[in-house]
């Protein structure tokens, strides 16, 4: 019987390992011995956990299999490295042995059993994680680009867009601040595989030499310091993106080239006559009026028609309507979770008035400096209009001289501007005349015209 | 003791849904490797790390040798997965930034590993930040998990390594010494 038992275990490539209560070991057999890389002689490991480390944490457990209070303690697939670096998987059963106050360690290989596990888990997860990565990249676009104004709807449905083409260039235009970073990554995570890289080189960082050698890369001694060749960032960002930010401080010849690489999707390294295929996305953003830098002659007029193609204007936040108050509103709850104070849960109705008057000439970057402000020093459940410290704004007459279809009354309106100048400056004529731009002498004439002195 | 040093072996767990990046952040923090292909784990796989030494506080220099388990099988919750937290003294609760239902389902993930484990720490991982431009509704769904847990939350990228060492390293500051 005992040796039809070691024949069965042998054939179920099933080793056994005799330890004491101490969790010492008494014996490894050949079968084991094979199964985990040990020697012939000798063991290497003093107790069971030595061998085996997952049964850490379960020693009592062990104990109790040992003095019958528990049948056996199973652990399943223990990944094990064998000397190739192959993964193999063993079945571990831990039983009580025949002699009193010895246990058995039941290893068995089930490698096979496994990797069909792990092929079936495997494509069931990928099939998951590539349902997630759909839903996920169609998220990320209303997700991260915040408003319901028709402006930044406009953005939204051009992003959409140009994520279906992934080897199209696009140029972002926009105020600094309006988020051309941002929208070039949601363009990138949108448009391309997980893996993808997303390369981003600020133009106006660099001078024209490393800039060239930075884009293009170069070979070992193409000039004094390249000790060895290196790829440029444009062949180092594979089949993902490339963002060139600050598009319009790019020098003349340097446009040049870069032209050359649109059109032909090729790049020569400096010192090098062979042409490496580019496969990378491009976008170039700017804060320049790119349109005027042509009039100018400092930008080439065949790069920005050929930039132009697709290309994205950024709105500023004084052109978003309400949506100061939605991005606002976001920007509270990320620092809430991030300085700890979830108490605090929005902003007051003249907090709000005072969001929405403001010009916002530094765009989403100033209204996150605002809030980052307010979020640090605020002790309230709601943010006042006091505790928003508001850079002085550009004068933006766009805004304050929209005039109604039906018309309106001009006196009327000056009539009101001039009572609430009153009322922000506490009656304060001075300083109301300096908010209307006005002198204290004008304005003593102009409260005595309407009767309001 | 090692040349004046106590070795103190400790055991942590990662838990968390498939594919949110446990083996990766293992192998960053292990290895300082990273790998772009998912292979999904099956069973248990140990990997150690012996963490810099710290003082004890009573003048004792003690060191930290982590046994770091990275689990699959989190959609169910039987014998053998008990046996894996068994002993666990702490936790790393992963969860995917562009899967808002990693994060959510680490409440019932966390709640068997307290059952076997009441007074292990667990610290809570936003992993893959690297994909996600911003700090999105993962991250506050997170947060949420996190403090019914009393447990802090890290945001980190397995790919870049960003904020792998100091989660790590975070967690073993909350470990009982001893």
């Amino acid at each position: 019987m005992q040796a039809a038992l070691s024949c069965l275990l042998a054939f179920k490539r099933i080793g056994i390992i005799r330890f004491a209560r101490d969790l010492g070991l008494v014996d490894v057999d050949a079968q084991a011995r094979r199964m985990l890389d040990l020697p012939a002689a000798g063991v290497g490991a003093e107790s069971l956990p030595d061998l085996f480390p997952e049964l850490i944490g379960n020693e009592a457990s062990v104990r109790n299999v040992l003095a019958g209070k528990r049948t056996a303690l199973h652990l399943e697939y223990v990944n094990r490295r064998d000397r190739q670096g192959e993964l193999r998987f063993l079945d571990l059963l831990v039983l009580a042995g025949e002699r009193k106050n010895e246990g058995l360690l039941a290893v068995e290989d089930v490698s096979g059993k496994g990797r069909m596990l792990q092929e079936l888990t495997q494509q069931r997860h990928e099939l998951l994680l590539y349902r997630n990565a759909v839903h996920f990249r169609e998220h990320l676009i209303s997700e991260a680009i915040l408003g319901r104004s028709p402006a930044i709807e406009k953005v939204r449905r051009m992003i959409r867009k140009i994520s279906r083409v992934p080897s199209a260039t696009v140029l972002l235009s926009g105020e600094s601040g309006t988020g051309k970073n941002l929208a070039a990554r949601v363009i990138h995570h949108s448009s391309m595989p997980a893996e993808a890289p997303f390369v981003e080189i600020n133009c106006a960082a660099l001078p024209d030499n490393l800039m060239e050698a930075e884009l293009f890369g170069y070979e070992k001694g193409a000039f004094t310091n390249a000790l060895s060749a290196r790829a440029g960032l444009l062949q180092e960002a594979g089949n993902g993106t490339v963002l060139l930010d600050e598009i319009g401080e790019l020098t003349v010849p340097l446009q040049a080239k870069l032209l050359s690489v649109l059109e032909e999707r090729k790049v020569r390294r400096l010192g090098s006559n062979r042409e490496v295929e580019i496969r990378a996305r491009i976008i170039a953003a700017t804060n320049r009026d790119l349109e005027r830098e042509v009039s100018a002659g400092r930008f080439r007029q065949d790069l920005f028609y050929r930039l132009h193609v697709v290309a994205v204007r950024m709105p500023a936040l004084r052109e978003m309507d309400q949506d100061v108050l939605q991005i606002a509103e976001h920007l509270l709850k990320v620092f809430a979770i991030e300085f700890k104070k979830k108490s605090v849960r929005g902003f007051t109705p003249a907090a709000q008035k005072r969001l929405l008057n403001h010009s916002w000439p530094g765009n989403v970057r100033e209204l996150r400096n605002c809030i980052e402000r307010a979020m640090i020093f605020t002790e309230s459940q709601r943010i006042d209009a006091d505790e928003l410290t508001l850079l002085a704004s550009r004068r933006n007459p766009a805004r304050s001289l929209e005039i109604p279809p039906e018309g309106l009354d001009l006196e009327a309106v000056e009539r009101q501007l001039i009572e609430a100048a009153l009322q922000r400056s506490g009656r304060n004529k001075s300083r109301a005349a300096q908010l209307l731009g006005l002198s204290r002498d004008t304005l003593r004439y102009r409260l005595k015209k309407y009767g309001m002195g | 003791m090692d040349g004046g040093i106590c070795v103190e072996k400790k055991k942590i767990c990662l838990l968390g849904a498939f594919a949110v990046g446990k083996t990766s952040l293992i192998q960053r923090f292990v290895n300082d490797r990273f790998g772009d292909k998912y292979l999904t784990t099956i069973g248990v796989d140990i990997s150690q790390k012996l963490l810099a030494p710290f003082d004890s506080g009573n003048g004792r220099m003690c060191q930290y040798h982590l046994l770091i388990w990275d689990i699959a099988g989190m959609d169910r919750f039987d014998k053998v997965v008990e046996s894996y937290y068994r002993g666990a003294a702490g936790a790393l609760a992963v969860a995917d930034l562009t899967r808002e239902n990693t994060a959510s389902g680490l409440t019932r993930i966390c709640r068997n590993f307290r059952t076997v484990c009441p007074t292990a720490g667990i610290l809570f991982i936003g992993n893959k930040a690297d994909l996600h431009p911003l700090k999105g509704p993962v991250s506050a769904v997170l947060e949420q998990v996190a403090e019914s847990f009393g447990g802090q939350c890290r945001v980190t990228s397995a790919k870049t390594g960003a904020g792998v060492a100091e989660a790590f390293q975070l967690l073993a500051e909350t470990l009982e010494k001893g």
